[in-house]
């Protein structure tokens, strides 16, 4: 058959097109080739402030526990398992593999250097303005596996 | 985790960021990177299988974007086109009330994908003419079958 037709309408499939993370991974390791690693970092903190400004309101409001079922949602839906623990002052995420990580390594996709970015300056960016600080306490660039850590800033 | 469900506006916004940056040419620059670094797979499509490549390609990557779209390919004419009637990504962007698209940001389909296939000897042409409402129309042309 040389001709042939497809109607796809959005209905249709679910919206998960893993793919893109190496393409935000194309993106950091352009970035920070051509204008260094500060970039990387700024890029990152533009957009996480600006793109997750409902969720940071939502932070202020309701505190660690809107995180917690952010990074619940997240990492569920891309097939990541976490394990978290919540208490009024800290949030800790443990991640036994990172989705975005794996799927560029079992796709060939480079990892750029900085992608860990993408957990420290996203994070810390989610807490800016509210009454939390974030650290990346343990990172592996091989699988992403992380430790994340949330907690009040002492006033 | 930035999820890839969140890629389309960081995406938007690295492309404001490059063009604060560096201007236009900085964006396109990092296009140009893009679609030589990261496209690799829809040029060896199309070198594999010719036009049927693009049809493929975009099979997968549109059902997994959640397109609504209509394919064409017709090998006889050596005719690929892809009708898009709502983009996810354009879509998306245009959903996202707090924050501001960069403004040329459907261009970046043009010149990474024409990039790819304009040297494999294919005409790529796109009418983006309805961008505002995330529909555009793309057509690759190219040696009909067995002729490549």
């Amino acid at each position: 058959m040389t001709k042939q037709t497809m109607r796809c309408r959005a209905s249709d499939n679910d919206y998960m097109h893993k793919d893109f993370h190496g393409a935000l991974s194309a993106g950091i390791e352009y970035l920070d080739r051509h204008y260094g690693a500060e970039a990387v970092r700024e890029y990152l903190r533009g957009f996480a402030v600006s793109f997750y400004a409902p969720l940071i309101t939502d932070i202020t409001k309701r505190g660690l526990v809107a995180l917690k079922e952010h990074f619940e949602a997240i990492y569920a839906r891309e097939g990541g398992r976490i394990r978290t623990v919540l208490t009024e002052d800290e949030l800790i995420v443990e991640v036994e593999a990172c989705p975005a990580v794996m799927h560029m390594r079992n796709h060939g996709y480079a990892v750029a250097e900085l992608f860990s970015e993408t957990e420290r300056t996203v994070n810390a960016a989610l807490c800016q303005g509210t009454p939390f600080e974030a650290e990346l306490i343990e990172y592996d660039p091989l699988t992403g596996r992380s430790i994340q850590r949330f907690y009040r800033r002492a006033s | 985790m930035i999820p890839c469900t969140d890629f389309v506006p960081a995406y938007s916004a690295l492309f404001s960021y490059l063009e604060d940056k560096g201007g236009r040419e900085a964006v396109e620059g990092f296009w140009n990177y893009l679609s030589d670094n990261f496209l690799t797979h829809l040029a060896e499509l199309v070198k594999e299988h010719g036009i049927r490549g693009c049809w493929l390609y975009w099979s997968r990557t549109l059902n997994e974007e959640a397109a609504d779209f209509t394919m064409e390919l017709d090998e006889d004419v050596g005719e690929f086109r892809l009708i898009m009637h709502v983009c996810p990504s354009k879509a998306r962007l245009l959903e996202q009330k707090h924050i501001a698209p960069y403004p040329g940001y459907c261009r970046h389909c043009d010149a990474l994908y024409r990039r790819v296939l304009e040297p494999l000897g294919y005409q790529y042409a796109i009418d983006m003419s309805k961008c505002d409402e995330a529909a555009c129309e793309l057509v690759v042309r190219g040696p009909v079958a067995g002729i490549r």
